[in-house]
């Protein structure tokens, strides 16, 4: 490993799997931006410790500097009008500085400073405003103009399918619409079941579905939506024994058909990459077809795998029973972004992203040309065509919604009129049409929108920060158009009717497992001497139970943060509750599900229900298994990235980077000792403790949940010392023993409020916090407080923000 | 299905030397050259629901022959041509006439058990194995000299969009029908896609540097900054696909033959619905891009599926308001839909004829003589006759000298099952095969009398 790892290692250190060198737990959070003063400081704090290793002494710098240079030179270089008016910046090394610094000044005496005088002032001025990572630190934060990252290119073409279908729209019902006909023709009164079935997964064998329904000739229709929460590579199974026909995505797309039933095939497999905060409207015929020869017993499951997951039937909670809008899922491959600050960003233009664009356009327009043309032609049937008029009219629509405002003239002749004249074939036309727009930078860079009115921009960015999207629907580009979104009144009942929608639902819960310190969680696998049963179906289960808490807290009333901080129950299974014991008991009997259940073959292990109660064990979302797992080691916990994690991320403060590198000790070696006194003594020197003392302290009051997250009062027979404490910001400093006690403080305490508004408004933003003014972070942490801690009303806030627009100077507001 | 890899090791397998064999066997030689020796190419035509065999085949057998009404537009290929009369599909098992017609037309053998129930008989599944097509293609594309982009590419002709028994003929395995593309643009996308895709972005690349100069204005000095660095993307791929397509050019001026096709992209009429009406014109499109293909080398296996088993197309265009499938349940006594009749076969074989003057007219891509002394049309049927649905006597007419066979001749084989024209068509492709399909159709070998 490198001396000094990149921003990005340093930044995902805390994922890396345990074992080897990993103590490069340290600050940089969005660091180099919010918190910018901090670090500039730190880095001269940094420096001064180093002051006895033969380095220049910035503290003699500093007064040298002050006495000697800074009557000409300004208090931090800027330079003074009388004497010398330039800022003092540049790129010389500090040994250049140095040796300039000693032949020449002071201008008046020139020998007055030299050797290590002359080093300590050269260190000082350049760590403080002359080098060009000072200059960096010291650039007032701004909001930057980037590129659509792959997830908001995906959104975007989503949505600019779903321009021309009905708006996304959700639902609160969960499982399969179900239709049992007698007889395999779907007429009405052949209709003899109506419902909803929680999961496809049935062995009808030779017996009836159901009723009167002759078991040998029969057609069973399941509708319904898959609710997609993670975006990725998802493969989906469907195995029948019969004849069978799926469609996914839109009625025109087919997934499976296997309208011939033949003997031997009976299981399908297709492989796509699914976006978050969609719902795929899906539909499958499966008939029993009579014939004179020998029948197969009926069987049918719909299954499927999630990125990084295994598989399983479809869960309940991912079907919805009706079909909602028809939604295109992109396949181009698209090049991972730039995460050094702690979110994507847009910044990296190469040559393989190119690539993906085009890749990206032309898969589009082929859609376009084999769904949305045919669709929009049929919808103006009855219009005069002269001229290809539909066509451009088609296409004047696309391009409005790709490039977030209506086209003038001249844009609209570039990219249309031009295009479709030197291609006679309509198809031929929108390929061509769609490859310039959709790799233009009127699409690629989503605030390139000077050219459009205030509502415009500000719908713009509502749609950018809550959705990863643009504005499609009819209502906000309609909003936009009429310039009806340029009060904050408007842009917070806009972002009211949005937050609520499944795209922000996504990206919340993304937002939400990557402060849980889970977004690029590694596998988590466990001893399995130790920890019999902790199996990949357990981490399963529990992200589930996660993923369902997180949801479920997002859609109550008042999506209290506290509650996430605060819960005494959680989500369970039954493989949980085996697992885990009674404090993850189900908190009433299951109940049974619908549908003749001898048919079913649903997992019921796997069925999520609330548990009972219990405010020492469940503590809240921070003592989740999945999360104390996660920051654990094979065998044992790891104090050390509990206390890390709460400290950089649920506490929003700056650690800096260890001394060197070591190796935790091994539990071997001292196999008396329990994990709090084996982490004492590995960081006990002084040297360690500036920062352990936080670290430590914090990540103790956890010693109650072993590596697999489950509950213990005691480790080697000894009872655990979970005792803990904190020093604010404001330097009061706080004690508390137990998960409890610290979950009940970190919901009242200033600081995680602080660090979880920041964390929030830069992952939907994807722009520093401070670019927003010096007081927008104080100003939103006080507006949560006063929402009673709303986390929906926090998205609004935060989206209203960064989506305000400055009035217009050809404009001015009436 | 078990494969042989070689006739050695067949002749060896009946325990009988080869110069032995030669006696003893009536194989027709030893002689075929191996795979990949020279280029040969094959291409299979499908049309629907029989002839009319009385206005097909030729009464006279030999090289002295009258071809009959149906086949008079292959007129001008009457010295390529061979008629096979008298091979039989003999398969029998699951399925009516016209599954078991299309399905085990060029597979051989017996659709598994299913569900998909035909007008009589029991109903049925997919095949139960690999097509010779399919075959051929992996023969093919297993041995480096014979290898090509794609193997072998289906087109369909107004083939129902619909995946059933009825309209597949080409098998990559047991269970696995090969769908036919029908939509000359898609089939154009498949094949020029890329390239085209890029010739599209070469010329529109000018117009999207154009417009980031005007856009530039929009934001501050530093997003400029961004936006520089990626116009300065875009103009480097401009210049790496103009440089790319002048050399295209440049190969193509200098060499001025026929291998300037390599990069010939042809031109298909705009905005062609995939309809019954435009069945004509879709047949064209799909016949210059299959020969098209094959002048580049993207295949030497192809097949043109013209609607599918039980089709039904109207064919308004030859004044014939009702479907073929329909007319052809009509007795030989319905005067009006047996002169129909000569006129869809006909038409179909005008299709054909199309074909082989498209490939007649071009010369062989670094070879000799023109593509259809290399290239042999085997066009072919699901059943016998219409009306009384009998597989025996299948059409089977076959233009061009890919196969290297005899040519010019009207043949009878007297009732042969049609495993083993099969091997036959294997055995000259240079990959010859036990057995193909159902062993016991396969006894006697390949066919004899056809060099």
């Amino acid at each position: 490993m490198a001396a000094f790892p990149s921003p990005k290692t340093r930044l995902r250190s805390i994922y890396i799997p345990f074992g080897f060198l990993l103590w490069w737990l340290h600050a940089t959070l969005p660091a180099a931006t919010a918190l910018q003063v901090d670090s500039s400081q730190k880095a001269v704090a940094d420096s001064k410790t180093e002051a006895s290793d033969g380095r220049p002494d910035l503290d003699l710098g500093a007064r040298i500097y002050q006495k000697s240079c800074q009557s000409c030179h300004g208090e931090t270089g800027q330079g003074s009008e009388e004497h010398y008016d330039r800022p003092l910046v540049g790129d010389l090394s500090v040994g250049n500085l140095t040796k300039l610094i000693s032949q020449t000044m002071p201008e008046n005496d020139a020998d007055a400073c030299v050797g290590e005088e002359a080093a300590a002032v050269a260190a000082y001025i350049h760590a403080s405003f002359y080098g060009e990572a000072a200059q960096l630190r010291n650039r007032p934060p701004r909001v930057a103009m980037s590129r659509l990252t792959a997830e908001q290119l995906r959104q975007s073409i989503a949505d600019l399918y779903g321009h021309f279908t009905k708006p996304p729209s959700t639902s609160d019902q969960r499982g399969v619409k179900a239709g049992y006909y007698n007889g395999t023709s779907r007429k009405s009164e052949a209709r003899r079941i109506d419902r909803i079935d929680p999961v496809i997964d049935f062995d009808f064998g030779e017996k009836s579905p159901g009723g009167d329904i002759d078991p040998k000739n029969y057609l069973i229709e399941w509708e319904g939506s898959l609710k997609v929460d993670r975006s990725g590579r998802y493969e989906i199974v469907l195995r029948s024994s019969c004849s069978c026909i799926m469609e996914f995505g839109s009625d025109k797309r087919e997934l499976v058909n296997n309208h011939v039933q033949s003997e031997g095939r009976d299981e399908f497999r297709r492989s796509m990459h699914l976006t978050a905060g969609r719902a795929y409207p899906f539909e499958i015929r499966f008939l029993q077809r009579k014939r004179k020869t020998k029948q197969p017993p009926a069987r049918i499951s719909l299954s499927w795998i999630p990125p990084g997951s295994v598989e399983e039937v479809i869960p309940t909670q991912n079907l919805i029973p009706e079909k909602l809008s028809d939604t295109f899922p992109l396949q181009a491959k698209l090049p991972p972004d730039d995460r050094s600050y702690g979110y994507d960003r847009g910044t990296s233009v190469n040559r393989q992203w190119d690539d993906s664009t085009t890749a990206t356009a032309i898969e589009f327009a082929e859609v376009a040309i084999a769904e949305l043309y045919p669709k929009y032609r049929q919808r103006y049937r009855n219009e005069a065509d002269e001229n290809r008029g539909i066509l451009k009219k088609f296409l004047a629509e696309l391009l409005a919604t790709a490039f977030r405002g209506q086209l003038d003239d001249e844009t609209r002749n570039v990219y249309i009129d031009q295009q479709i004249a030197v291609a006679e074939d309509d198809g031929e036309a929108i390929r061509r049409v769609l490859l310039l727009a959709l790799k233009s930078p009127r699409f690629l860079y989503p605030t390139l929108d000077m050219n459009h009115n205030r509502s415009q921009r500000s719908a713009n960015r509502l749609a950018l920060i809550l959705f990863d999207s643009l504005p499609s629907e009819t209502w906000l580009v309609n909003a936009a158009a009429n310039n009806n979104l340029h009060k904050d009144a408007q842009l917070t009942n806009a972002a009211r009717r949005m937050v609520t929608d499944y795209r922000t639902e996504a990206k919340t819960i993304a937002f939400l497992y990557d402060w849980l310190g889970l977004g690029d969680m590694e596998e988590i696998v466990k001893d399995q001497e130790l920890y019999p049963g902790f199996d990949d179906k357990t981490v399963d289960d529990l992200q589930k139970s996660m993923t369902q808490f997180l949801q479920d807290l997002l859609k109550s009333e008042t999506s209290d943060f506290r509650e996430l901080l605060q819960a005494d129950w959680r989500y369970t299974t039954e493989r949980l509750e085996n697992y885990y014991g009674s404090p993850w008991q189900k908190e009433t009997p299951a109940q049974e599900p619908s549908g003749p259940s001898d048919q079913m073959n649903n997992d019921v292990q796997s069925n999520l229900s609330r548990s009972v109660r219990n405010r020492e064990v469940h503590a809240g979302v921070l003592t989740h298994p999945l999360i104390m797992s996660n920051l654990s080691y094979h065998r044992t916990t790891s104090p050390i990235h509990r206390g890390v994690f709460l400290t950089r991320r649920t506490l929003g403060r700056v650690l800096r980077p260890p001394d060197a590198s070591f190796t935790p000790i091994s539990p071997d070696l001292h196999p008396e000792l329990t994990t709090r006194e084996r982490v004492q003594l590995q960081t006990g020197e002084v040297n360690c403790q500036s920062c352990h003392q936080q670290i430590n302290s914090l990540g103790f009051a956890f010693e109650q949940y072993d590596a697999t997250g489950r509950f213990r009062l005691k480790e080697k027979s000894r009872s655990i010392d979970a005792s803990g404490s904190y020093t604010q910001r404001d330097g009061q400093e706080v004690k508390f023993t137990g998960a409890r006690e610290l979950a009940d403080y970190l919901a009242r305490s200033e600081d995680c409020h602080r660090a979880f508004v920041e964390s929030a408004f830069e992952y939907f933003v994807k722009q520093p916090i401070a670019a927003y003014g010096n007081e927008a972070a104080d100003e939103i942490t006080a507006t949560f407080q006063k929402s009673g801690y709303n986390i929906r009303e926090l998205l609004v806030t935060i989206a209203v923000t960064a989506s305000r627009q400055p009035p217009e100077d050809a404009a001015p507001e009436k | 299905m078990k494969t042989k890899n070689s006739r050695r090791e067949f002749i060896r397998n009946l325990g009988i030397s080869g110069a032995a064999a030669n006696l003893l066997l009536p194989l027709p030689s030893l002689g075929w050259e191996p795979l990949g020796q020279k280029k040969q190419r094959i291409i299979f035509v499908f049309s629907p629901n029989g002839v009319i065999p009385k206005h097909f085949w030729p009464e006279e057998e030999g090289e002295n022959f009258q071809l009959k009404r149906i086949l008079e537009p292959l007129a001008p290929f009457k010295d390529q041509l061979l008629t096979l009369r008298g091979i039989d599909n003999r398969i029998k098992g699951d399925g009516d006439g016209h599954m078991r017609g299309i399905g085990c037309l060029l597979t051989g053998v017996e659709l598994f058990p299913g569900d998909v129930q035909g007008g009589s008989d029991t109903p049925a599944g997919w095949s139960m194995g690999i097509s010779i097509d399919q075959h051929l293609k992996n023969k093919l594309q297993a041995n480096a000299n014979t290898r090509t982009r794609f193997g072998s590419l289906e087109f369909g002709v107004l083939v129902p969009d619909r995946a059933d028994t009825w309209t597949r003929w080409s098998y990559a395995g047991p269970n696995q029908p090969v769908a036919p593309i029908s939509d000359p643009y898609q089939m154009f996308n498949k094949l020029y896609g890329n390239v085209q895709n890029r010739m599209l972005l070469a010329s529109v690349l000018d117009d999207l540097s154009a417009d980031f100069k005007k856009v530039e204005n929009m934001v501050s000095s530093e997003d400029r900054q961004l936006l520089q660095r990626h116009v300065d993307l875009v103009r480097s791929v401009e210049l790496e696909l103009k440089s790319e397509l002048e050399k295209t050019q440049q190969t193509a001026n200098a060499k001025n033959t026929a291998e300037d096709a390599d990069h010939a992209v042809p031109e298909l009429p705009p905005n062609v619905q995939v309809q019954n009406d435009n069945m004509p014109v879709i047949s064209r499109m799909q016949t210059d891009l299959l020969v098209n293909s094959l002048m580049s080398d993207f295949t030497r296996v192809a097949s043109m599926q013209i609607t599918n088993s039980v089709g039904n197309p109207r064919m308004r265009w030859l004044d014939i308001d009702e479907g073929h499938h329909t007319i052809s349940h009509e007795p030989d006594s319905n005067e009006e839909a047996y002169e129909q009749l000569v006129k869809i076969n006909t038409w179909y074989s005008e299709q054909v004829a199309y074909m082989a003057q498209k490939l007649k007219d071009t010369p062989e891509p670094g070879g000799d003589g023109n593509m259809l002394d290399h290239t042999t049309i085997i066009w072919t049927n699901e059943l016998g006759k219409g009306n009384s649905h009998t597989r025996n006597s299948i059409p089977f007419v076959m233009v061009g000298g890919g196969l290297g066979y005899k040519t010019g001749r009207s043949l009878n084989f007297g009732g042969q099952p049609h495993n083993r024209l099969l091997l036959s068509i294997a055995e000259a492709m240079g990959a010859p095969e036990k057995t193909f399909g159902n062993p016991d159709y396969c006894g006697d070998g390949p066919l004899t009398g056809l060099l």
